[in-house]
C-alpha cells in the first residue's frame, strides 16, 4: 500500500493511545505543527484504508452528548507499517543530509 | 483533550437564510435540540452512500461538531467549503467503488471507469484523424481553407485546436498504459476545444433552447468520458495496465476511417451522402453495436453492460441531432436505422446491466 503523509500522520497519532476521530485531527495538527489539517471527510477516508489494511482496529465505543464515538488503535501489522515507512523516510532524509554535507564541503574547499 | 477550536469546521455567515429544507432532527443528550450546524452537516453527508452514513454518520458528526464548537444558530454557520470538499471526495471515492469496495459500488464504479474507456477510445481516434488532416494541409496544402494562410492567426489556432484534440489520444494511450493523472491532465486538454466552440456559442447567444441541438449533445458527448474518467480512476481504484494492441486500437481505426473517407471522396460516387453517414461516429455505431451483441450474449459481467449502454445512448444524442437537419431519403433513413440500432441495443444492456447488480448491502450491520 502506498502510505500517504495523513495516512502515516494518523498512524503516527494512534502510537502512543488510542483515539477518536477529532482526537486524531488534533494529533496530526500537532506532529505537523499545523502544516497537514485534516478534514473530517479526508479522516475517514484515510480510516477507512487504514481499517481495510488491518494497520488500525476499533478499540472501543463511547457515547458522547447523544452520538456515537469511537476509538482506534494501531495493530501490530500497522506498528511495523509505521516503522517500515519511518525507516524508509529516515533514510531517504540521511541520503539527502549526506548530499548537502558533501556540497558545504565542496564549497569550502 | 484540549478544547475545541471553536468555528474550526464552520464558516459564519450574517443569519439570512430562511428555513432549512427537511433534515431529521436527531435529539442528541438529554432533550437538546439539534443544532443548525450540525443538521446542516448531517444534510452535506447525505452525498455518502446509505450503507456508509449508516456505519459512520455519528462518529463524522461527533468529530465535526467537536471540532467547530459551540456556536449559536443565529450566527447562521455552515460548514466549510473545505469540509463539504472532504465528504464530496470521499462520496465519489465510495459510489464509485475501488478496490475492496462494496460489490454493487464497485460494480458502479467499473461501470464508470470503462465508460471512460469507451468514449476516450472514439475521442482517441478523432485525435488522430484531426492531426493527419492538418499534417496534410501543412505539409501538402491538401485544403489551404482547413488551417488558414501560413502565418495567420487562423493557422496558429487550427495547430493549437489539433494539437489539443491529439491530447485526448494521448490521454486514452496513458489510462490503458495505467497513467492515470498524465491521462487526466491530456483528456481535460483534449476535450478543451469542444467544450469551448460549444460553451462559448451557447453562453453568448443567451437561451440554450434558441440554440441547435448539436451544441449541447456535443457538449454532454465531449465532457462525460472526461468526467467519468475524472471521478472513476481516484485514489482506491488501481489502474489496469492493458496491452499496447488494445491501447493503439483506436489509433488504427482512426487512419482506417481517414482512409475509406479519402477513397469515398475520391470515388465521386452519386447520391452516397448516406454513405458518409457511416464514418466517423458512423464507424463507432457499427463497432459498438457487434460489442453489445457480445456482452448480451456472452452474459458479460454488469459494469460492461451498463458501461455499453451509457455509450450506446451518448452515440443515440449525437445522432438524434442530425434527424431534424437531413431532408427524407436514404441518408435520413440511415440516421433513423442507426438511431434505432442504439436505442434497442442500449435499452437491452441497461436492463441486463440492472438485473445482474449486486445486492444492496444492509443499511445497517449490527
Amino acid at each position: 500500500m502506498n502510505m500517504t503523509e495523513p495516512m502515516f500522520l494518523a498512524l503516527t497519532a494512534l502510537v502512543d493511545e488510542p483515539r477518536h476521530g477529532y482526537g486524531i485531527v488534533q494529533e496530526v495538527d500537532r506532529l505537523s505543527a499545523g502544516r497537514v489539517q485534516l478534514k473530517i471527510g479526508t479522516l475517514y477516508g484515510v480510516l477507512d484504508r487504514l481499517s481495510a489494511a488491518g494497520l488500525v482496529a476499533l478499540d472501543r465505543e463511547e457515547a458522547q452528548q447523544g452520538r456515537l464515538r469511537r476509538y482506534y488503535r494501531l495493530t501490530d501489522e500497522g506498528a511495523a507499517a509505521l516503522r517500515d515507512e519511518a525507516a524508509r523516510m529516515a533514510a531517504t532524509a540521511e541520503t539527502a543530509t549526506a548530499r548537502l554535507r558533501a556540497r558545504t564541503a565542496g564549497g569550502a574547499a | 483533550m484540549s478544547a475545541p477550536a471553536a468555528g474550526a469546521g464552520s464558516r459564519l455567515s450574517p443569519a439570512t437564510a430562511g428555513e432549512e429544507g427537511r433534515t431529521s432532527l436527531r435529539v442528541s443528550g438529554a432533550g437538546s435540540r439539534v443544532s443548525l450546524l450540525e443538521r446542516r452537516y448531517r444534510a452535506v453527508l447525505r452525498l455518502l452512500p446509505a450503507s456508509y452514513r449508516a456505519e459512520r454518520e455519528e462518529e463524522m458528526v461527533d468529530a465535526f461538531m467537536e471540532m467547530s464548537g459551540d456556536v449559536s444558530d443565529e450566527l447562521n454557520p455552515r460548514p466549510a467549503w473545505g469540509e463539504i470538499a472532504s465528504v464530496l471526495a470521499l462520496a465519489v471515492r465510495l459510489r464509485f467503488g475501488g478496490t475492496g469496495a462494496d460489490p454493487r459500488l464497485f460494480a458502479w464504479g467499473e461501470s464508470v471507469r470503462l465508460l471512460a474507456l469507451l468514449g476516450l477510445a472514439f475521442h482517441a481516434m478523432g485525435g488522430v484523424y484531426t492531426g493527419v488532416e492538418l499534417l496534410r494541409t501543412l505539409v501538402f496544402q491538401v485544403q489551404p481553407g482547413l488551417a488558414g494562410a501560413p502565418g495567420s492567426f487562423e493557422r496558429l489556432l487550427a495547430v493549437a485546436v489539433s494539437l489539443a484534440y491529439l491530447c485526448s489520444t494521448v490521454a486514452f494511450l496513458a489510462i490503458m498504459r495505467g497513467h492515470v493523472r498524465t491521462a487526466k491532465i491530456t483528456a481535460v486538454v483534449g476535450a478543451a476545444p469542444a467544450l469551448a466552440y460549444t460553451l462559448i456559442p451557447m453562453i453568448l447567444a443567451g437561451p440554450v433552447m434558441d440554440r441547435p441541438l448539436s451544441e449541447p449533445a456535443t457538449l454532454v458527448f465531449t465532457a462525460v468520458p472526461v468526467i467519468a474518467l475524472l471521478l472513476g480512476f481516484h485514489g482506491d481504484a488501481a489502474p489496469r495496465r492493458r496491452s499496447w494492441a488494445l491501447a493503439l486500437s483506436p489509433l488504427a481505426a482512426g487512419l482506417a476511417v481517414l482512409g475509406c473517407t479519402w477513397l469515398l471522396v475520391a470515388l465521386r460516387l452519386p447520391d452516397a451522402d448516406w454513405l458518409y453517414l457511416w464514418l466517423d461516429l458512423g464507424t463507432a455505431i457499427p463497432v459498438w453495436a457487434a460489442g453489445a451483441v457480445a456482452v448480451l450474449t456472452r452474459r458479460s459481467a454488469p459494469p460492461q453492460a451498463l458501461a455499453m449502454s451509457a455509450a450506446g445512448l451518448l452515440l443515440l444524442l449525437m445522432r438524434l441531432t442530425l434527424l431534424g437537419n437531413l431532408p427524407d431519403g436514404p441518408a435520413w433513413l440511415t440516421v433513423c436505422a442507426q438511431c434505432a440500432l442504439l436505442w434497442s441495443l442500449s435499452v437491452a444492456l441497461a436492463w441486463v446491466g440492472a438485473r445482474g447488480l449486486p445486492a444492496r448491502r444492509p443499511a445497517f450491520q449490527p
